[in-house]
């Protein structure tokens, strides 16, 4: 006996469950507050704010001389005591140790070689608290780092430490890679900077100086630059599967999974809340039974 | 016959010679290592990402976390990066102090790196003799600021306590029985004929290859370059004291050991000398009560028992954190020059090799 020849009934694949995806920008104590400054030191911008200061001190200054000027004359006129005069305010002098260093001209017979070398190349010198610091075009790093090593009059043998840092609130570029150099020979440091705009990917220094190989695999992990050619560009700290780019300004600081629950705000049944919802995203029933 | 095959093996994660969970994958041929490749992440905190959401003042107890055999030797450098960033002048007094410190903690590093480096090799006696005059600094460490491995030494702009009392006799005590210490764990060792041929020529890292892979510190020196940033880029009281930097030319695991015994010896220098020239005055600089950062980015590198460690740090107008904070760990940048020294040797080397390092698991995964 044969079956009839029905046509088989096409199996449905139950749907796999899926991972569980916790929405971290969605959740309740994941609110990141972004930076809205962009905190990057440099020469040029501090005296142009300095001076756009000074200006802003001296209209005000005349503002009120001109003031006191309009008052005196109507006083006289309707035959009162003349107004005091203004007094020029002085900014007041904490009394404390503290000496912020402000970026100064670039002075150092290192920074004006590499101007010299470079040309216009170099967007910015300047020296800031002692430190040579030296901001090049992103596409001329391995020509900067190349003459640093090699020029006879520079010499920096060693590149001591290199890393990066986000800039969420800046319109051009996004990150600025630091390579610290150090110079056994000479006693001297100097700081190279380049700025990075969102998926550019900056040549490696691996090739010059071989202790770049984990710093930028680092810089790759924490941050999300990827560099060319660099021999083994993998995460290093994180594992190889972990999402996002810890040192992001947008990456949130608050734990994965039950971190996200707050033990002050318990009181009011947050705990109890955020757990029930939880639970029902992975299809858990932690309801209790009620007894009847 | 006899097939010639590569096996792939893996030193750790948990492993006692790796000091901590260091995972190196090994590829032999025989008993020769071809290929090495060390794994490291296995204590990744994000120190990096706390102390970013943390103020200037709290971000202090998380380097004494970060390697905590050098705890004052962090602390000294994330203070004075500090300082750096604000502009901060530290009275003298306090700068000695923290020499003073420091110099303990060197000698406690290195008696720590010595006792189980050895113990690594196979001589198990030093270790017990090293961790018996570890004990002595971190008894010093406690009556200084109360605690001993965590030490969270310092303040930004100074101390938070002048010395206590006693404290000058402890270390005077400690002094006068130390040198002759080291005459005993060199009595063990030196001439140890087991101890020579499991370091002489084991490992080796030329001047060259050091310097291109960024490693710093005993493991430079030892390779003949004398490069020591307390005399190099001197800071807190280095600038004031006499002291030499102890190298040797072989690069090879028993120059390290030697050039950390010659350490220890100038440490305990420069502990007699701040002990002798100890300035009076104020240990703290005037300060307000709350810090707030203006547009600057610092590195500060100071020497720390293993290395050079560098503390970069980004400020923001009118912040109460670091926009940004980095650690440039000496473990770190050292742990790279691994497959140099132990690819061509022998898999036993291997261990010589990263005890040699003297790392510290804490500090490289931050």
């Amino acid at each position: 006996m044969s079956e009839p020849n029905v046509p088989p009934v096409p199996e449905v694949p139950e749907t796999p469950a899926g991972p569980y995806v916790y929405d971290y920008k969605a959740a309740p104590f994941r609110q990141i507050t972004m930076p809205k400054t962009v905190p990057l030191p440099s020469y040029r911008t501090y005296v142009a704010e300095q001076k756009a200061a000074a200006e802003a001190d001296e209209a005000k200054w005349q503002k009120m001389l001109a003031d006191y000027e309009t008052a005196k004359t109507k006083a006289e006129a309707e035959g009162k005591d003349a107004p005091k005069p203004p007094v020029r305010s002085v900014p007041r002098k904490d009394d404390n140790d503290l000496k912020t260093p402000v970026p100064e001209e670039a002075k150092d017979p290192d920074l004006l070689k590499l101007q010299a070398l470079l040309g216009d190349k170099v967007e910015e010198i300047f020296e800031q608290a002692g430190e040579l610091v030296c901001q090049v075009k992103k596409e001329a790093i391995h020509e900067a780092l190349t003459l640093c090593r090699d020029e006879a009059d520079l010499k920096y043998e060693m590149l001591a430490d290199q890393s990066g840092t986000h800039y969420p609130a800046a319109q051009d570029f996004a990150y600025s890679v630091v390579y610290h150099l150090t110079s056994i020979s000479r006693r001297k440091r100097l700081r190279l900077r380049i700025l990075v705009p969102e998926g550019f990917v900056p040549e490696s220094a691996c090739p010059l100086y071989p202790s770049a190989n984990w710093m930028e695999r680092e810089i790759y992990d924490m941050l999300g630059i990827r560099f060319a050619n660099h021999p083994d560009m993998t995460r290093i700290l994180c594992p190889e599967d972990w999402e996002g780019y810890p040192l992001r300004k947008d990456y949130p600081t608050v734990g994965w999974g039950q971190r996200d629950i707050s033990f002050r705000e318990d009181r009011s049944g947050m705990l109890e809340r955020i757990a029930l919802q939880k639970a029902g995203q992975l299809g858990i029933n932690l309801k209790q039974p009620k007894a009847d | 016959m006899f097939k010639n095959e590569e096996m792939e093996i893996n030193l750790g994660p948990q492993h006692p010679s790796t000091h901590g969970v260091l995972r190196v994958k090994l590829r032999l041929d025989g008993e020769t290592v071809t290929h090495c490749r060390p794994m490291i992440g296995y204590l990744h905190r994000g120190v990096e990402k706390i102390c970013e959401n943390q103020s200037f003042f709290q971000g202090q107890v998380w380097t004494d976390r970060m390697d905590y055999c050098s705890a004052v030797a962090n602390n000294l450098g994330w203070a004075e990066a500090n300082e750096k960033l604000f502009g901060i002048t530290v009275p003298r007094r306090a700068q000695y102090i923290r020499t003073l410190l420091n110099e303990f903690n060197r000698i406690a590093s290195h008696l720590i790196w010595l006792g189980t480096h050895a113990m690594d090799i196979g001589a198990l006696t030093v270790f017990l003799y090293a961790f018996r005059e570890r004990e002595d600094v971190l008894d010093i460490n406690e009556a200084f600021c109360g605690s001993r491995l965590t030490t969270t030494a310092f303040r930004i702009g100074g101390l938070r306590e002048d010395l206590p009392p006693g404290f000058e006799k402890m270390v005077r005590k400690f002094l006068a029985k130390f040198s002759d210490c080291l005459e005993e764990y060199e009595n063990l060792l030196t001439e140890n004929r087991i101890w020579k041929k499991r370091t002489i020529g084991v490992a080796r890292l030329s001047a060259e290859d050091a310097i291109a892979l960024g490693v710093t510190g005993p493991m430079l020196r030892a390779a003949g370059v004398a490069y020591d940033i307390r005399k190099a880029f001197p800071y807190a009281a280095y600038a004031e004291m006499d002291f030499e930097i102890p190298t040797r030319p072989e690069a090879d695991t028993y120059a390290r050991y030697q050039v950390r015994m010659a350490e220890m010896r100038q440490s305990a220098r420069i502990i007699q000398q701040c002990m002798d020239g100890m300035p009076e005055g104020p240990v703290m600089a005037k300060l307000p009560k709350i810090l707030r950062s203006e547009v600057n980015e610092v590195y500060h590198a100071t020497e720390s028992p293993k290395g050079e460690i560098g503390y970069y740090l980004v400020g923001e107008k009118g912040s109460l954190n670091p926009y940004r904070f980095h650690v440039r760990a000496p473990g770190f940048i050292n742990l790279q020059s691994l497959p140099k020294m132990a690819e061509g040797g022998l898999i036993a080397d291997v261990v010589a090799a990263i005890g040699s390092l003297d790392i510290v698991l804490g500090e490289i995964d931050r």
